[in-house]
């Protein structure tokens, strides 16, 4: 596990907490105890480690920390790191909606609790021919859908990005911004009951930075970076295939299934093989990203040419 | 002047070969710089015999150096195409040149550059200078790559466009005006 770097941010929070406890807490061995149990969550999280059969080694947390897309805030790629420190991530409740038996609004933290928290080792292929490997914390979706109880209606599940302008500044810009907002992704019910299907809260024992989508993403190993929406605001369960923001956008290009796979070229550039991030050299992209015994049943029968 | 001139373009290339160790997406960051050296020293070519009609400033002793700078330019990025992105296999790459309108639009802009920069020598100039209004249709040809090449353009590729129209309009506008003052 790798060592938290202790930022001033962080001491900040934590000499807060110092203070909020009193000059007693000098000497009283029980109040130290309390202010170590309310340090501020940024130092670690607690989750089952990955025992990361793969033998997949992670990027570095500098270079998946720097190199994101998040278009709500810049199309450039290490823009966001400073941009998205704006986000306010106490309160964040996620909205439960749809043909789910409990409509409900949840605090993040409320959702740790329930769930527990887990690492899951993944790889990760961007659509536009770069790959890394992260050590993802969260929970898988299937725990979150057992606990809404979607009804016989619920064929598909619909993800949404917080509109929220005044953070995300290119929800501001109207005609001007540079996709269609809220983002919006969808699932379907089998993909998102998929035990590989994980909601991420942290990564390398952290918290998310805000700058990869904080407080909490989605992660879909086997599709295409664009599926694993960000800064998720609501989750809701529907009979009709939800249009996500990519195909919106370009049909021709992006579908609603993104299954990574090497022998289907995107209109503009091949998919063959992938820029694992911090290489010089390239490597082979493996069909379904390397999860093909995992999920590709999911598929059987589909024409993956046509259902891109 | 001229050494400064080269000197001067040359150094993002310096700091690009620094930068690369610790570069997050090495490919993608030779690509860009390598691109967008390019796309810059070529309009910045094409800008002196505007600037000489506009204020009276003659620049366009500079011209044949920043055009070959940009030449340059262009040769390390489809260096970067063949070696590094293709990985010297020719079979992929030439079925990548022959399918992707985005991959065979910079092709014949490469191309046109290379027959520029072949006939820039005086002897061969005096024959072929007509020739090199060809530029134009690189320019153009570069400015789609270029907006291709994005998931979606943004403020860096409008502002190329806008600054492409000018320098070819303002061309277009000069042979109209020329055109009509023939004519009386
Ligand atoms: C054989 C000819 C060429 C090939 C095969 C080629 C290939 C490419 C590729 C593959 C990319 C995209 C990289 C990525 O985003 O993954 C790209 C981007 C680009 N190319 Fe070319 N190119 C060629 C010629 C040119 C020429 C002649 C110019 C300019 C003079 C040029 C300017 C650019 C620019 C400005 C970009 C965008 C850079 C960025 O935003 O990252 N290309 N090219």
């Amino acid at each position: 596990m790798p060592t938290p770097s202790i930022t001033p941010e962080i001491l900040f929070e934590a000499r807060r907490h110092f203070l909020k406890l009193g000059a007693g807490a000098l000497v009283s061995s029980t109040a130290l105890s309390q202010l170590l149990a309310s340090m501020p969550e940024e130092i670690q999280l607690s989750f089952t480690k990955d025992p990361n059969p793969l033998k997949l080694t992670p990027n570095t947390f500098e270079q998946v920390s720097n190199y994101v897309n998040f278009y709500e805030f810049s199309t450039d790629k290490t823009a966001p790191v400073k941009m998205a420190q704006v986000i306010k991530l106490k309160p964040w409740s996620l909205g439960f909606f749809g043909e789910i038996a409990r409509e409900e609004m949840v605090e993040v933290d409320d959702l740790i609790a329930k769930f527990g928290l887990e690492e899951r080792i993944y790889r990760f292929r961007c659509v536009e021919g770069w790959s890394m490997v992260v050590p993802w914390i969260g929970f898988p979706l299937y725990k979150l859908l057992d606990y809404l109880q979607p009804n016989s209606k619920a064929k598909y599940v619909k993800f949404t990005t917080r509109h929220e302008p005044d953070i995300f500044p290119d929800q501001a810009k109207g005609l001007f911004a540079s996709i269609k907002h809220p983002y919006v992704e969808g699932l379907r019910m089998d993909e998102a009951r998929h035990p590989l299907t994980f909601l991420a809260v942290g990564m390398y024992g952290k918290p998310l930075p805000k700058q990869n989508g904080a407080p909490i993403r989605l992660v879909v190993p086997w599709k295409y970076g664009f599926k694993s929406i960000k800064s998720l605001d609501l989750i809701e369960c529907v009979e009709e295939q939800p249009l996500n923001t990519w195909q919106a956008m370009a049909p021709e290009e992006y579908g609603f299934y993104a299954n990574v796979n090497p022998h289907v070229d995107h209109p503009r550039w091949s998919q063959a093989k992938e820029r694992l991030l911090g290489k010089l050299t390239k490597q082979e992209t493996l069909m379904f990203n390397g999860y093909e015994k995992e999920v590709s049943h999911l598929y059987a029968g589909m024409d993956l040419r046509k259902q891109y | 002047m001229k050494t400064l001139i080269v000197v001067l373009a040359l150094l993002p290339l310096g700091y690009t070969y620094y930068a690369l160790e610790s570069a997050i997406d090495p490919i993608k960051m030779l690509y860009t710089t390598t691109g967008v050296g390019a796309l810059l020293l070529l309009l910045l070519s094409l800008a002196p015999s505007t600037c000489q009609r506009f204020c009276a400033l003659n620049l366009l002793r500079f011209r044949k150096t920043l055009g070959l700078l940009a030449f340059v330019y262009a040769l390390l990025h489809v260096s970067v195409f063949i070696v590094l992105d293709s990985e010297l296999d020719f079979v992929t790459l030439f079925a990548k040149s022959l399918k992707k309108p985005f991959i065979y639009v910079g092709v014949i802009a490469f191309l046109i550059l290379l027959l520029m920069a072949l006939t820039s020598t005086k002897k061969l100039f005096a024959r072929f200078s007509r020739y090199h209004k060809a530029v134009y249709g690189a320019l153009v040809l570069i400015l789609l790559h270029d907006f291709w090449a994005q998931k979606v353009a943004g403020a860096f590729e409008y502002g190329m466009m806008a600054i492409g129209i000018v320098l070819l309009g303002e061309r277009v506008w000069k042979e109209c005006r020329f055109n009509m003052s023939k004519r009386h």
